[in-house]
């Protein structure tokens, strides 16, 4: 029987009621679970453990001593062992639990071979009905994040990813987070290069640049800011990568991206474009907002 | 080593002088009243060859463009590379990811843009190739030629048209840019594959190998090739002089990739549009480099393209009334079909997707580039070529009015609205 996803739909990206993370047994389990353990306390979640695998004694002895360790008694917590293909049985399990954000583990950078064929926590970020949080650096001795930086694409989903990005800046405690609009017009640039002046040239672009603000103060407007600071940025480049650039020159904590509009393939991968940029090499941990509208 | 006479340089560079100040006057003309640059440009060339001048003066226009000696041959030349380097900037203005970033309705705008046109143009020629004066022999390349010249767009006419409407960024505006963009891509090659036909056929080259190097040349260039221009792009910029570095060593990577295509058999117009999207695709490319190649390109070898075309051909001697009426019929009812249908099926409603179809109809200089390639190689006869001409001239000058019929106030203003909200 095909289990009810009803509410599922429309439900709001934010607040997140319900925290999951994926686990395998590898070295960085412990600092992942500490990582998930600051989010859960810090949104007061209910926490969702989940691992892709054979439940035996070992594991579960393994997972217990870690879990009390790190001090997850206090904390409402399930943990479901299934087997199954990774990647499939982490999202219908995400589906199923009416999880909000899901926790995954990333490395920086893929091999060629496995960031062409998908690895399981870049795949799972691409197809996912849920927000997703890949980190790439999990420390047992887990910061919060201060510096975050939201793509402010002009799309639809952009105002809660906004949204969603402040409710996480208010329980970081942070006084700014800063959202970037990528202008990219080689085929603008080219066009009006052919057949325009200098002064009309200028005036073109100036008036997209103006737009574009426009657009995005209207979207921050719209937001209750409670003291929270938003900064616009214009950077110039390709979309998906120049913000990934932008916040790796800076120093950002997380970069935040809308979910995916299509289902993203290997072509977008040979061709890349948008979040692939920040997939292909993450210049920090990476927050993909899925706003379910 | 032979080289250019005293007399014949100085015939060239006053040639050269004659053709840039003219066209440039024609199209800034041509510029204020907002029609396409190229118009006034292949408006020269009519008045300077036989057309006109040849015709009234022959004196003169032999004089300063002679048709036999080294200075016609330099300028038969220049023409060839810059015809070669149109084609590399045509190429960077391909963005393959914008055309996989607007799914769903550029799948459907671009395949049936290509496809309808495509088709009523083939199947046209192919049952009724005397209307086009050609023979049962030459049918199939002549058909499968005019199936591609009535599928081209010509992307910079769409995107002045877009930027002048307000629409550059609108949905409509990336559909139809995306669009334009896959049916340049899949239409050069196509191009190509009919060009490299021919020479195979003049040559003995097997028409299967034709294929195989352009697909093989085609994924290699798009795919490792692109990688790697991406990867040592940064250096080039960071190490060379700049912006001269980056200058020198695209169009050298342009050339080597035309002579590689040109040597194997295909056409060296694959070579150069290919390196053009594999270089202008790189995240490291700075936009003033792009603007500098393209006003270098546009502004220096498309002119003398656009002039040479008119010196050559007679346009009077060549107007056939009902073969220019049967092209526009065709060219209009292909384009304007195929691109609504896909956008209707792409989620458009009706009067927008008539406005995406009048879009994409403009040709522009693409296809009088087209068509020059397929004159010089013999697969049409001049009243084709100027019918195409005339083709892309009207197609162009039509298009935004087209559309803003279609697209009426209200459209502008609600999207206005949509994206304030």
């Amino acid at each position: 029987m095909e289990p009810d996803y009803t509410k599922l739909k429309k439900r709001p990206a934010y607040p997140f009621e319900t925290v999951a993370v994926a686990i395998a047994f590898s070295p960085r389990l412990e600092a992942i679970l500490m990582e998930t353990k600051r989010m859960v306390n810090m949104f007061g979640s209910q926490l969702v453990i989940i691992h892709v695998g054979k439940k035996d004694a070992h594991h579960e002895e393994v997972l217990d001593k870690l879990m009390n360790k790190i001090g997850f008694a206090k904390i409402k917590f399930r943990v479901i062992w299934m087997e199954g293909e990774p990647i499939d049985t982490i999202l219908k399990l995400c589906k199923l639990n009416v999880v909000d954000l899901l926790v995954l583990g990333a490395l920086e950078k893929e091999n060629l071979y496995k960031y062409y064929v998908g690895s399981i926590a870049r795949t799972i970020s691409r197809r996912a009905k849920c927000s997703v949080l890949l980190l790439t650096n999990p420390s047992i001795n887990p910061k919060k994040m201060r510096k975050i930086v939201v793509n402010g694409v002009d799309n639809a989903k952009t105002i809660h990813t906004l949204k969603t990005t402040h409710y996480l800046a208010k329980h970081e405690k942070i006084a700014d987070f800063t959202v970037v609009q990528e202008v990219n017009t080689p085929l603008l640039s080219m066009t009006i290069a052919e057949s325009g002046t200098e002064p009309e040239v200028s005036k073109i672009k100036k008036e997209m640049q103006e737009e574009d603000f426009s657009r995005l103060n209207t979207l921050i407007n719209a937001i209750d800011k409670q003291g929270i600071n938003i900064d616009l940025k214009i950077v110039k480049g390709k979309p998906g990568y120049a913000i990934s650039n932008f916040a790796r020159q800076n120093h950002y904590d997380l970069i935040v991206f809308n979910s995916p509009d299509t289902h993203l393939g290997i072509f977008d991968r040979i061709f890349t474009h948008d979040i692939e940029y920040v997939l292909a090499d993450m210049p920090c941990n990476l927050l993909i907002v899925h706003s379910r509208v | 080593m032979n080289v250019i006479s005293h007399h014949d340089l100085v015939v060239l560079l006053l040639g050269m002088a004659t053709m840039l100040i003219l066209s440039r006057i024609a199209s800034e003309l041509a510029r204020s009243v907002k029609f396409p640059v190229v118009m006034g440009e292949i408006l020269i060339g009519i008045f300077l060859g036989p057309t006109l001048l040849g015709n009234f003066a022959p004196d003169i226009s032999s004089y300063v463009f002679p048709t036999t000696g080294s200075a016609a041959l330099a300028l038969n030349a220049i023409t060839k590379i810059a015809v070669v380097m149109m084609l590399f900037v045509a190429g960077m203005e391909v963005q393959l990811p914008v055309v996989l970033k607007q799914g769903k309705a550029a799948f459907y705008t671009s395949s049936l843009s290509m496809v309808i046109p495509f088709a009523i143009g083939f199947v046209i020629s192919w049952y009724y190739p005397h209307w086009f004066g050609q023979s049962n022999d030459t049918k199939l390349l002549f058909s499968l030629f005019f199936g591609t010249a009535l599928s081209i767009s010509a992307l910079p006419v769409i995107a002045r048209i877009l930027i002048d409407m307000g629409l550059f960024k609108t949905k409509i505006g990336m559909i139809i840019i995306a669009s334009a963009m896959f049916d340049d891509l899949l239409g050069w090659l196509i191009f190509s594959f009919i060009l490299s036909s021919k020479k195979g056929a003049d040559t003995g080259v097997e028409f299967t190998y034709t294929i195989i190097y352009i697909i093989g040349f085609g994924l290699f260039m798009l795919t490792i090739g692109r990688k790697i221009l991406d990867k040592i792009m940064p250096w080039m910029q960071q190490k060379l002089s700049w912006p001269g570095g980056v200058l020198s060593i695209s169009l050298g990577i342009c050339f080597l990739s035309a002579a590689f295509t040109e040597s194997i058999g295909i056409h060296a117009i694959l070579g150069a549009f290919i390196a053009g999207i594999a270089i202008g695709d790189s995240v490291h490319l700075k936009e003033k480099a792009r603007e500098i190649i393209y006003q270098f390109v546009t502004n220096i070898f498309a002119p003398l393209f656009f002039v040479s075309i008119g010196l050559k051909v007679n346009f009077i001697e060549n107007f056939n009334g009902s073969l220019v009426l049967l092209v526009l019929v065709v060219a209009y009812v292909g384009k304007v079909t195929g691109a609504s249908l896909g956008a209707r099926l792409g989620g458009f409603t009706r009067k927008e997707s008539l406005a995406v179809g009048f879009g994409m109809n403009a040709r522009g200089a693409m296809e009088i580039i087209l068509g020059t390639l397929a004159l010089q190689a013999g697969l049409i006869n001049e009243p084709i070529f100027v019918a195409l001409v005339i083709m892309a001239l009207l197609t162009s000058l039509t298009s935004g009015p087209m559309m803003r019929l279609f697209l009426d106030q209200s459209y502008f203003n609600n999207t206005k609205t949509i994206e304030n909200n």
